[in-house]
């Protein structure tokens, strides 16, 4: 078979002693990079790009691709660990698995993401090895219209990915889609709400959301215990590696995931967040454990990794086959391409297969290589968890302060952090739950893009959504969703509303 | 030594000294690492050229320098910062267009002033945006494209509100008198990929980055805003030459807060150049779009002021100054 | 805290046990107030047309749906947990300051020296541990920084800027 001689030849390549150095080089300085609070890859990749001028485009390649995954997984670990999620889709990974880390059964859960996220880099893999061009002309096939089909998919999906109660979640999205608008409106190029403040141009960051929301709002929140002196978490740390039931219970989340994130990935773009979004909401229906979801469920912790995971390596196919960089650090990829002169395109997989099958052989090696990096430090990583707190939340706040402000190294991002922050902090009063806020934040304005750009390409005809096949498909999709959730909803409600009243009648009739 | 040869030394030592800033030879200039603030994020081009020369600047010269990318704002941000920063020679900026003689017009105030604010150093290129259309449409000259968009305006793509693919765009309809409808996009790169999904009439963008394109036949160039061909692309028009006078570039220069010494500046100026001289550099340059011209510190800050005043009248005609 | 539980009340509470039992309804109020500000907001920036949406459509829109989600939020909490716990004043006003003294100090007077006032001030609610002991957690949380994010990382802060 054609393609399994050139993946042949692409592990060849990649089995270089130079290309396996600088694959581990990658993967190891983006794990370490993206366990820092608010440092995520595109800080990572900033920092080596320098050293890859000196490089050959193969090994130059294949070292960011190892920074960018790894740091991903690094980003899971601080989410795990601390509750402060680098980006959208590891605050995904961090409603189970801070539950998990809470409970003590943080090993368990640094497990289960190190699994799930090697299968769904390996699932990745294979689908970009297979599907390459077939995914990538899908990809030339979406035009706003289908893309604001898919966004929207997300968004029903982020709903559901709060744990706290639909009428809540919902309005926390809705929240999320309301502050998103502030900034410059792309469309027309006019300020929303910047109230004159020259930073607020370009919106919030969405890094400063995620350390507010989550990393501040949580400290202020968990110092309570720490400051009269608590003792450290006297949980049962022998609760080390999953049971062997959970093991067994990672393979279909991990599969799904991983299908999920390979496919969605491939869209410049919206990518990982809704990939994470959607495989978390689906695993909350189809899980055999969907009433323990949001207590920390290993199937839940592991399918949001597997999707993130396979979504950053089909994340590639846009950016090499069509030159079109889905997010900033594939911006980079293609803008360090061209430095070398090799225009990302149609003809890449033709003109360098050694370097693009090389890419996909690296795949393999990295992730096996972050698994073998990533298990014994699963063991420093937990024994880190048994430092006092009090020791370890004033290094935090230092951690995201200087996360924050390494974005724009401008202070104001800090003094936004601190405001956002106090605002995670009353959210968590008031049980409002940060991860759809930051869903919707991220979602919506590009929802909102999508939307006015169909409008405007199509001179006014809003048809356009039910004449195209792509989005056709997904606007019917959610509608059956949607309906489907409310009925189901009913059915529940008068399923209590029956045995409350049977248990009623009980009581009456026991009183007789 | 005698006293003849003294003498003989002192004045070469004199005339030595007093036309130091002509000799100025290529070489560090500051103790401490430089800082490149570039107004995009890292990925971009104005952040390759800026890796490109701190890379250079670094081996070649002894000059440690390190890239802070501050975006934002049409690079407003960015200068801001710098304008502020001590004229010490440590924090240059390298800039695009946007900054300088575009946000001036298109904001309403700004922080800095862009002639007075800033030492203009460098000139380092400049890189020319073009129109594209659908290989499907059949035109293939800008008189074709006048007709068909007479009957049927065609929609037309953009990096972004206030971007030059955006002001070109509507420079051009002006000069042709013509009207499309505007759709901005974040960047190139999506509006690329809405056109090649056919979802987009046209679009504008820099020519030479996107010459894969033209050569793979998915788009037609129908002509360049540059005063002449690009030796790269010699088969893309001008849009002077087919009796359109429109001339937009992008260029790429460098420059340091105001009140900086001239010896330095100078010592600067030849540093840099010097590392545009470079074969290797000027190879990747070209591979990035950019085409070099070496020209003085003086030439260049003439060339801001006036590009400022050209740059107003685009922008006010087409309609967005904020 | 409040005695068990109401017949009526959705299987989705169940992962809240307990709560201060009132002030649930505050929290739908400010989302209402926040709903009417880019209501207001998104009004004035123009709504458009439905098929050419202005600028202040989609705020208007999310805005309008927010502010009905939270009066429906503030009847159901009538009869909810109401908050998770009694505020933390102490530990928001520490937090808060740490953040404002990062803020201020790291361009002023560097990294280093800023980095250990955070942590001192970060730290100072906390009752068990010396001041001596805070001060050594700053130099040591300020050492490693320096160590690593301006060493290894590159990353463009100051050690120490000399005032």
């Amino acid at each position: 078979m054609d393609i399994l001689a050139s993946f042949g030849n692409g592990l060849l390549v990649v089995l270089q002693p130079e290309n396996l150095m600088y694959c581990f080089i990658g993967v190891f300085l983006g794990t370490f990079i993206g366990v820092l609070p608010g440092i995520g890859s595109m800080a990572a990749i900033a920092m080596i790009l320098p050293i890859t001028f000196y490089l050959d485009p193969t090994p130059a390649l294949v070292m960011i691709a190892g920074v960018f995954y790894g740091a991903e997984y690094g980003g899971s670990t601080a989410s795990i660990l601390l509750n402060v999620p680098g980006t959208p889709a590891a605050s995904i990974t961090a409603i189970e698995g801070h539950q998990l880390a809470k409970k003590g059964r943080a090993g368990v859960a640094l497990f289960s993401t190190a699994t799930a996220s090697f299968g769904g880099g390996i699932i990745g893999m294979i689908v970009i090895a297979l599907l390459s061009p077939s995914l990538a002309n899908l990809a030339l096939s979406f035009a706003p219209a289908d893309y604001f089909a898919v966004i929207l998919l997300g968004l029903i999906a982020a709903s559901a990915v709060s744990n706290g109660g639909a009428l809540k979640g919902i309005a926390m999205v809705v929240t999320g889609l309301m502050l998103g608008t502030i900034g410059i409106d792309l469309t027309t190029g006019v300020t929303r709400f910047t109230m004159g403040i020259p930073e607020l141009r370009d919106g919030v960051h969405i890094v400063i959301v995620a350390m507010g929301l989550f990393g501040v709002g949580e400290v202020i929140a968990s110092i309570r215990g720490a400051r009269s002196g608590q003792a450290a978490q006297t949980v049962d740390y022998t609760d080390f590696y999953p049971s062997k039931k959970e093991w067994k219970s990672l393979f279909a989340p991990i599969l799904r995931g991983g299908a999920i994130g390979s496919f969605v990935g491939a869209l410049p773009g919206t990518g990982q967040t809704i990939a994470a979004a959607l495989a978390y909401a689906a695993e909350k229906r189809v899980s055999p454990q969907r009433k323990d979801f949001g207590t920390g469920v290993v199937p839940g912790v592991a399918v949001p990794e597997a999707a993130n995971n396979s979504a950053t390596q089909t994340a590639f196919i846009p950016t090499l086959t069509l030159g079109v960089p889905g997010s900033p650090p594939m911006a980079i990829v293609i803008g360090a391409l061209m430095i070398y002169g090799i225009t990302p395109g149609p003809r890449l997989l033709t003109e360098q297969p050694d370097m693009f099958w090389g890419l996909v052989a690296s795949f393999l090696v990295g992730n096996i290589m972050l698994l073998i990096l990533n298990v014994p430090l699963i063991g420093i990583w937990v024994r880190l968890l048994r430092i006092p707190y009090k020791y370890m939340y004033p290094t935090i706040i230092v951690l995201i302060c200087m996360g924050v402000y390494s974005l724009n190294n401008n202070v104001f991002d800090v003094w936004l952090t601190l405001i956002i922050g106090v605002v995670g902090y009353v959210m968590r009063l008031f049980r409002f739950e940060p991860a759809p806020l930051l869903l919707g934040f991220v979602l919506g304005p590009m929802m909102e893009e999508q939307l006015r750009r169909t409008m405007l390409l199509s001179r006014g005809d809003p048809m356009v959504f039910l004449e195209r096949p792509i989005s056709a498909t997904l606007l019917a999709m959610t509608a059956l969703i949607i309906v489907f959730a409310l009925y189901s909803s009913a059915k529940t409600r008068r399923r209590t509303l029956a045995s409350t009243l049977a248990s009623n009648r009980k009581e009456q009739s026991n009183e007789q | 030594m005698n006293s003849k040869t003294t003498f003989a030394a002192a004045a070469l030592a004199v005339v030595a000294i007093s036309s130091n800033a002509a000799l100025a030879e290529p070489g560090a200039w500051s103790d401490e690492p430089v800082r490149i603030v570039v107004t995009f994020p890292p990925g971009g081009t104005s952040d390759l050229v800026a890796r490109l020369l701190a890379q250079h600047l670094d081996t070649d010269y002894g000059q440690k320098a390190v890239v802070d990318n501050r975006p934002g704002a049409a690079g407003t941000v960015a200068a801001d910062y710098v304008a502020q920063q001590a004229p010490d020679g440590t924090t240059l900026i390298l800039s695009n267009n946007a900054p300088f003689t575009i946000s001036p017009t298109r904001f309403a105030s700004l922080p800095y002033d862009p002639i007075d604010g800033f030492t203009h150093i460098a000139y380092i290129g400049a890189s020319a945006p073009g129109l594209f259309v659908q290989p499907s449409s059949g035109i293939t000259t800008l008189e074709e494209y006048v007709a068909f968009v007479n009957e049927t305006p065609m929609t037309y793509g953009s990096s972004g509100v206030g971007s030059i693919s955006h002001i070109l765009g509507e420079a051009v309809d002006a000069a042709l008198s013509v009207e499309s409808i505007h759709v901005p996009y974040q960047g190139s790169s999506p509006a690329i990929q809405d056109f090649r999904a056919r979802a987009l009439d046209s679009f504008y963008d820099m020519v030479v980055q996107n010459s894969a394109m033209i050569e793979d036949g998915e788009a037609v160039a129908l002509a360049i805003a540059s005063p002449e061909r690009n030796p790269q692309l010699p088969g893309v028009p001008t849009f002077r030459e087919q009796g359109y006078d429109v001339v937009i570039e992008n260029w790429v220069g460098l420059s340091a807060p105001a009140g900086i010494d001239p010896d330095m500046r100078a010592q600067i100026h030849e540093t840099v150049l010097a590392v545009f001289a470079d074969p290797e550099v000027q190879t990747k340059l070209t591979d990035l779009g950019i085409t070099h011209v070496a020209m003085s510190s003086e030439e260049y800050e003439a060339l801001v002021g006036e590009l400022i005043g050209v740059w107003a009248t685009l922008i006010e005609a087409a309609g967005i100054k904020e | 805290m409040k005695n068990g539980r109401e017949a009526g009340s959705a299987p989705s509470d169940e992962h809240h046990a307990g709560g201060l039992g009132w002030g649930g309804e505050i929290g739908g109020i400010i989302l209402f107030a926040l709903s009417v500000v880019f209501m207001v907001g998104g009004w004035q920036l123009g709504l458009g047309a439905p098929t050419r949406l202005g600028t202040g459509a989609f705020p208007f829109v999310t805005g309008a749906v927010l502010a009905v989600l939270s009066v429906f939020i503030c009847i159901a909490e009538r009869k909810g947990d109401g908050l998770a716990e009694t505020p933390d004043w102490i530990g928001l006003v520490a937090i808060a300051a740490a953040l404002v003294v990062f803020a201020i100090s790291v361009e002023r007077i560097g990294l280093v020296p800023g980095v250990f006032v955070t942590v001192i001030v970060a730290s100072l609610p906390d009752r068990s541990l010396s001041f001596v002991g805070k001060a050594l957690l700053g130099i040591i949380v300020a050492l490693a920084c320096w160590g690593i994010f301006i060493e290894v990382l590159n990353l463009p802060f100051k050690p120490f800027v000399v005032i």
